[in-house]
């Protein structure tokens, strides 16, 4: 198992390469120009052209921009975000947490609800119950994210405002602001907790109510279809048949027998959905005014930030290599025939 | 089971009825949110908070609240100034003017503090001045200044050595007893429109400290061109003005002010100032409903989402804008591997890259332009019929002057003599481009397809929008055969416009490859007069070539508009300001 790991652990800087050799080798398409626009956002500015990408060196070969650029990687400088208007490491520190604390109050809701009507689906198909969460499942996926957003905002928020967006209210916002206030996490909820803001502690809820519930609606519905055809094909199986005639209850057969072996395809779904979830969920962050890394990638990716992307994309190869591990150790864990060498 | 479910549906039922009545409902009257907190939500990030690198309008807000210039316009006006830093507006009467127009005395004020708590002299202003025009980063403010006082328009050489002197910038700001002196290579007519928004003044000793430059002769290259985070002033401010930044944070996405108490006027009345930036219309369009902002920006197109509530929200409309928005010719296209320009031949499937230098041409796609559509479609018909290059309101302007409208019959004119009667004959194929995401630019365009198409079926006009990235490439490359732009004002004076509109080293010319000394003559003239009947009179020679030559079509003169919560107080509108000047605000 060790092994494994260490040896999963080791592809990483072989990712990491192959990923921003691909990014900045896309990003060198472009010719100097459309890259100083990075620079000149305003007519007004049209002259400096020139003189910009001298500055920013834009117009350097391929080679000796990504050899320079990784050479400070390497000396832990990811370089300069310009959209995030500070050094990559440090974007990638500031925007993280917001977007973590999303993805572990949505990943409850998103796997605790996925997998039990997914279960009850396959269990009762057919019935009244499979068809409302076919069609839970069907309008959950069809409907765009920002259409979810926008509806829940308007009536929990413009009609009821019960639940604002953005990350805190005004006075609670002002107060972590403070000298009052310390960051330990930078989860805010956590964070009020341990400053023992309970009044912190539940603005934050309110205001992480409705992107998770977005969230939910539009990942749990894929859940609930995945866990729905592992389970019915599990159900069909010999063992399964074997456990009903021997007598025991329904319940233990779709719990115990059935569930567990049914979870392979569920983890890895669940896994690859934890980590787009964490690789930030720009709509929602957009829709909520709510300062995540999805939304700092996109705009870094729309205005060609180069060093942005580049940063931003081997955190997300880190990312997805440590969530496949985890994967991985999961179906040992849950499947025993299943040996990790 | 029946019942239970009669019970759902008519919890769904009240449910949904009350969601709609809060979605459509109008609410009355509200009590002030955050009574002494200004919430203002917008779009965009501040860029820095340096006063000598800052360019663009979120930045440069902020900053407008934070420091204070020398001298200030005058409530609402934007040709009358009122004494700020300084005790008295130069002028030729009070002899702060000298009689050949090119030195200006600014007594100091005495008793103004910094935010730290140190007094404001004579030394700190001139050293902010000296530093302004010594930052000069690449696109930034300092060539507003720099051509004035200095006759150059920026400070490096082709290779990016400095060829700014220490020296230059003693003997152009100087400081006398408690006077800082400005002298100018030659006389400039709008300088003080200028020092009214662009002369701010920072502590010399805060900015030493914190490492940027001590106003000395030995370090001065490494502050020009310096990188924005390189300097002091990026994200920290000790200026003089009714409001101190208190952070700048950008996990959350806004900047926070708060009331200088140790003001040497009456401080503010409001005691804090919140930017947010949500990048959501709709979202921000519910906050300001619910009260949780004060002010947000929108577009033209999200008008009606706010006008059904006038109680709680006002529309103010009609706004002067010194902006003016154009489709530009290109007078000399770079044709290679340009897939806008068809054939590259004049042949009916093409343009050569000539194309535009037959002034014909111009002036035919001028009159086929339907100005009354456009402004219709792209404005809801907020805004005037356009009048030239030159802002209704400026120096310059005049309402009565002849200017292109939609004429069918002169289009057709103009085009049949255009290259000796071969557009016509043969016909023509090219692409008007614009920004994707600018609306009203692609509906003027697409109304200038219609209007060209419909005048001869061999004339083809394709539209096409491309991101502004690839948009900034090709016009700086040349490829663009008619391209659309807008240029808002520096400062409030003709030669901001007339410069980068039709001066070969302007903006826009450069650009466009279009050069005419007559005009070059006449700009560099118009800027050159102290008599303000005589540059008045040069501006109207400027607007009416810019008429008779149509380098570029000005199709409508633009309005602002503002929205805000009814409760917000104290707000007056001068069409040069960055953003709101908050000291006057209060909530009521």
């Amino acid at each position: 198992m060790t092994a494994f790991v260490v040896r999963r652990l080791l592809l990483l800087p072989l990712v990491a390469f192959g990923v921003t050799l691909l990014i900045f080798g896309l990003l060198q398409m472009l010719s100097p120009q459309m890259r100083a626009a990075l620079y000149v956002t305003d007519p007004r500015q049209l002259r400096a052209v020139d003189s910009i990408i001298r500055t920013h060196g834009l117009d350097k070969p391929f080679h000796t921009q990504y050899v320079g650029w990784l050479g400070r990687v390497v000396r832990g400088d990811l370089g300069w975000s310009e959209t995030a208007k500070m050094p990559v490491a440090r974007a990638i520190g500031t925007f993280f947490p917001a977007t973590l604390e999303l993805t572990i109050f949505a990943v409850v809701p998103i796997l605790v609800v996925g997998i039990w009507l997914g279960t009850l689906s396959a269990v009762h198909r057919d019935r009244v119950v499979d068809h409302f969460s076919r069609f839970f499942a069907i309008s959950g996926t069809s409907m765009p994210t920002f259409v979810w957003g926008l509806l829940l905002l308007m009536v929990f928020y413009g009609a009821w405002q019960l639940f604002p967006p953005g990350r805190l209210s005004l006075e609670p916002n002002m107060y972590v602001l403070s000298q009052q206030f310390r960051p330990y996490t930078r989860l805010m909820t956590v964070d009020a907790l341990l400053n023992g803001q309970l009044w912190i502690f539940v603005d934050a809820l309110r205001h992480l109510a409705l992107p998770v519930l977005t969230l939910s609606l539009v990942s749990c519905a894929t859940l609930v279809r995945v866990t729905r055809s592992s389970m019915l094909e599990t159900l069909r199986q010999d063992y399964v048949r074997t456990a009903r005639a021997k007598g025991l209850n329904d319940g233990v057969v779709v719990n115990k027998h059935a569930r567990k072996n049914a979870m392979i395809p569920v983890v890895t779904m669940s896994a690859l959905l934890f980590v787009g979830l964490l690789n930030g969920v720009a709509i929602t962050e957009t829709v909520f005014g709510y300062p995540g890394i999805g939304l700092w990638g996109v705009n870094a990716a729309i205005q060609l930030d180069a060093a942005a992307v580049a940063g931003f994309a081997l955190f997300n190869a880190l990312l997805l290599v440590v969530g496949n591990l985890a994967a991985d150790i999961l179906y040992a864990l849950i499947d025993p025939r299943i040996r990790l060498r | 089971m029946r019942r239970l479910r009669r019970q759902v549906l008519v919890l769904l039922a009240l449910t949904l009825s009350l969601s709609l009545v809060g979605l459509t409902g109008t609410a009355t009257g509200q009590a002030v949110k955050n009574p002494d907190t200004f919430i203002q939500v917008s779009f965009g990030d501040w860029d820095t908070f340096d006063y000598a690198w800052a360019y663009d309008t979120s930045s440069h807000t902020v900053i407008f609240n934070v420091y204070e210039p020398l001298i200030f316009y005058d409530g609402g006006r934007t040709d009358r100034f009122v004494p700020r830093l300084a005790t008295a507006v130069p002028s030729l009467q009070n002899g702060l003017i000298s009689p050949d127009g090119k030195t200006y005395t600014f007594p100091i004020r005495e008793g103004v503090k910094f935010h730290d708590g140190t007094p404001m002299t004579a030394e700190d202003a001139a050293y902010s001045l000296r530093r302004f025009l010594l930052v000069d980063r690449d696109g930034g403010p300092s060539s507003l200044l720099l051509e004035p006082i200095l006759r150059m328009t920026k400070t490096r050489d082709d290779k990016g050595n400095l060829t700014l002197r220490f020296s230059d910038l003693e003997r152009a700001v100087q400081v006398k007893g408690n006077n800082v002196v400005v002298t100018l290579k030659e006389p400039f007519g709008p300088f003080l429109s200028i020092m009214a928004l662009w002369s701010n003044v920072a502590s010399k000793k805060w900015a030493a400290a914190n490492g940027d430059w001590d106003g000395t002769a030995a370090t001065m290259a490494r502050y020009n061109n310096l990188k924005k985070e390189s300097s002091a002033f990026f994200e920290k401010a000790n200026g003089t003005g009714p409001f101190k930044l208190e952070r700048w944070d950008r996990a959350g996405k806004q900047v926070i002010l708060v009331r200088n108490e140790g003001y040497w006027r009456t401080p503010a009345r409001l005691s804090r100032v919140v930017f947010r930036s949500i990048d959501e219309a709709a979202t921000r369009i519910l906050m300001l409903k619910a009260g949780d902002a004060d002010s947000i920006a929108i577009s033209r197109r999200e008008q009606p989402q706010v006008d059904d509530d006038p109680t709680n929200i006002r529309f103010i409309d009609n706004l002067p804008w010194l902006r003016i928005d154009g489709f530009f010719f290109t007078v000399d296209i770079d044709t290679r591997g340009n897939p806008d320009v068809g054939s590259g031949r004049l042949d009916g499937a093409g343009i050569p890259a000539n194309f535009f230098s037959d002034i014909r041409v111009r002036r035919g796609f001028a009159y086929a332009f339907d100005y009354v559509t456009f402004l219709r479609d792209a404005f809801r018909n907020q805004g005037t019929l356009p009048k030239g290059m030159i802002p209704p309101g400026m120096l310059g302007f005049d309402a009565k002057r002849e200017y292109f409208t939609q004429s069918r019959e002169k289009a057709v004119a103009e085009f049949r003599e255009a290259w000796g009667g071969a557009v016509w004959e043969r016909g023509f194929r090219l692409t008007v481009l614009y920004n994707t995401g600018n609306i009203p630019r692609e509906v003027g365009a697409r109304i200038l397809k219609d209007g060209v198409e419909a005048l001869n079926p061999k004339f083809r006009v394709d539209v096409r929008g491309i991101t502004w990235a690839s948009y900034l490439a090709a016009m700086n490359d040349g490829k663009l055969p008619v391209f659309w732009v807008g240029w808002v004002a520096d400062y409030p004076d003709p030669h901001n416009f007339a410069f980068h509109f039709l001066h070969s080293d302007g903006t826009f010319p450069k650009a466009q490859r279009f050069k005419n000394e007559e005009l070059d003559r006449l700009v560099m003239q118009a800027i050159k007069e102290t008599n303000k009947e005589k540059r008045q009179e040069l501006y109207f020679q400027v607007n009416q070539k810019f008429f008779e030559l149509a380098p570029s079509v000005s199709p409508v003169h633009q309005v602002v508009f503002r929205v805000q919560r009814s409760w917000v107080r104290g707000w007056y509108n001068n069409p040069v300001f960055p953003g709101t000047y908050f000291y006057t605000i209060f909530k009521r």
